[in-house]
């Protein structure tokens, strides 16, 4: 077992002294970058936190719709199996397969799995920024 | 050879004067401007038979970009556009002697103005009048629009019409080994609307808030003639009107600066072109695609190793916002 802390807290320790401390200090030409780096620790904390539940909703979502083995299998063999799936689902959407009655259902697994991956990249794009905006206008004159 | 070099000065002193017929050219200043990871621009100012003269040099960066112009394609594109009286910076000497500088390179007036995005759409000292600046954008494109195919000096442009379009970005992601469902969807969507009929006409390709210089409140020039073909004229208001090029205030549909009413009932005035709601949407969706396709080739020059950079990496974290707009857009529950 390695030393601790594990990396979730040295990257969570390393992301705050970074804004605390350094981000502050940096001149106007490089602050830019700075914030680039803070995100990417961010996305990097989001995606070790998730850890692989997405992925397994991902996959069985993808079996029900492909007629697939609904049993999930466990680390690397997850992600290959998942990459395997998203091939075929793309290949079948490109061919025309879901233009009809499953188009529903495609189209909501694929709305749920851009969520989560947004819940990592980005969770600020998950909030319709044109409401938000508006009902930030909408306080303002209240 | 390079541009900050005293030798290399002097030798670009020397084309300027005679390119611009004068006697004596003396280099005043010469200092890289910001952006442009493809082309650099280098704010050039010259005294030329005593006149201070305010430019910009244009020249290729190390990393170039599949589909971009050549210096001297584009360089013909903005004489055209500028003959057309599309704002846009008048282009004034091309050098294709590698002696001068060891690159391709074009001098181009330098306008006066901000591009930069996030001020546009936030700073209203800068941008008064949004519905007027949109106005103004609409214009300037119906004029760019009725450059047609058959103008003479364009032959090196590519056709991409919608169905092009969609070939095209397909053949793209072909090349990945990641596959992509929500673009592949949004390509399927594309596919089944696709128009009936298309007007083809130049199109500027990158039309858009972040790539004209407002000035005084006013449209200064469109600036990034790097990517334009002949296309639907309709692609340029999609990609100006679409989400991702709205910065500060996504609420305002015509590039973060006014209400779509104000941009398209200016442009079919101008152009006599009608645009309806649904080739708006149509557009939009088009655009949001190709922005994925551009984004995940940025990815792909971090991924490969050919550019390893932080920049690069985070774009890949952006497509999922694209997707979702996708999906918004295309009737997604």
């Amino acid at each position: 077992m390695n030393d601790r802390p594990d990396a979730r807290d040295l990257l969570e320790i390393a992301r705050h002294t970074f804004t605390a401390e350094v981000l502050p200090a940096v001149p106007q030409a490089l602050r830019y970058t700075a914030l680039m780096i803070a995100n990417a620790i961010a996305i990097a904390q989001r995606e070790i936190a998730a850890g692989d539940a997405p992925l397994r909703g991902e996959y069985r979502r993808l079996a029900g719709l492909l007629s697939g083995n609904v049993a999930a299998p466990d680390g690397d063999a997850l992600r290959e199996a998942v990459e395997d799936y998203n091939r075929r689902l793309a290949n079948e959407i490109r061919a025309g397969r879901f233009d009809g009655e499953e188009r529903a259902e495609m189209l909501e697994h694929l709305r749920c799995t851009t969520e989560e991956k947004l819940a990592v990249s980005n969770p600020k794009a998950l909030v319709d920024p044109v409401a938000k905006q508006q009902d930030a206008r909408a306080e303002k004159r209240s | 050879m390079t541009l900050s070099e005293t030798s290399t000065q002097q030798r670009l002193a020397k084309f300027v004067a005679h390119a611009a017929g004068g006697h004596d050219a003396v280099i005043v200043a010469l200092e890289r401007m910001s952006g442009g990871a493809v082309q650099e621009n280098w704010a050039l100012d010259v005294k030329l038979d005593g006149e201070h003269r305010r430019w910009v040099l244009r020249t290729d960066a190390k990393a170039t970009v599949r589909e971009s112009l050549t210096r001297a394609q584009e360089f013909a594109v903005l004489k055209i556009a500028h003959a057309a009286k599309v704002l846009a910076p008048e282009p004034l000497f091309l050098c294709d002697d590698l002696a001068v500088t060891g690159r391709l390179f074009f001098i181009m007036e330098r306008l006066p103005g901000v591009a930069a995005g996030h001020k546009v759409t936030r700073d209203s000292k800068l941008v008064p009048d949004g519905g007027r600046l949109a106005r103004e954008l609409a214009a300037n494109l119906a004029r760019l629009h009725q450059i047609t195919p058959a103008h003479a000096g364009l032959e090196f442009l590519p056709t991409m019409l919608a169905r092009d379009c969609i070939a095209h970005y397909r053949s793209y992601l072909d090349t990945l080994s990641h596959p992509y469902p929500a673009l592949e969807w949004g390509l399927r969507w594309c596919e089944i609307n696709a128009p009936q009929h298309e007007d083809t006409t130049f199109i500027h390709r990158d039309y858009r808030t972040g790539n004209y210089l407002v000035h005084d409140g006013r449209l200064a020039g469109v600036l990034d003639w790097e990517f334009p073909a002949f296309g639907n004229p309709l692609e340029d208001i999609g990609w100006l009107c679409a989400r991702c090029w709205r910065f500060a205030r996504p609420d305002l549909a015509a590039g973060g600066i006014a209400g779509v009413e104000d941009f398209i009932a200016e442009y079919e005035r101008v152009s006599g072109r009608r645009v309806a709601p649904g080739d708006l949407k149509y557009w939009q969706v088009m655009a949001h695609l190709r922005w994925a396709i551009i984004a995940l080739q940025q990815l792909e020059r971090h991924l490969s190793g050919t550019e390893r950079s932080l920049e690069l990496a985070l774009t890949g974290h952006i497509v999922g916002q694209i997707e979702l707009e996708i999906l918004n857009l295309t009737g997604a529950p």
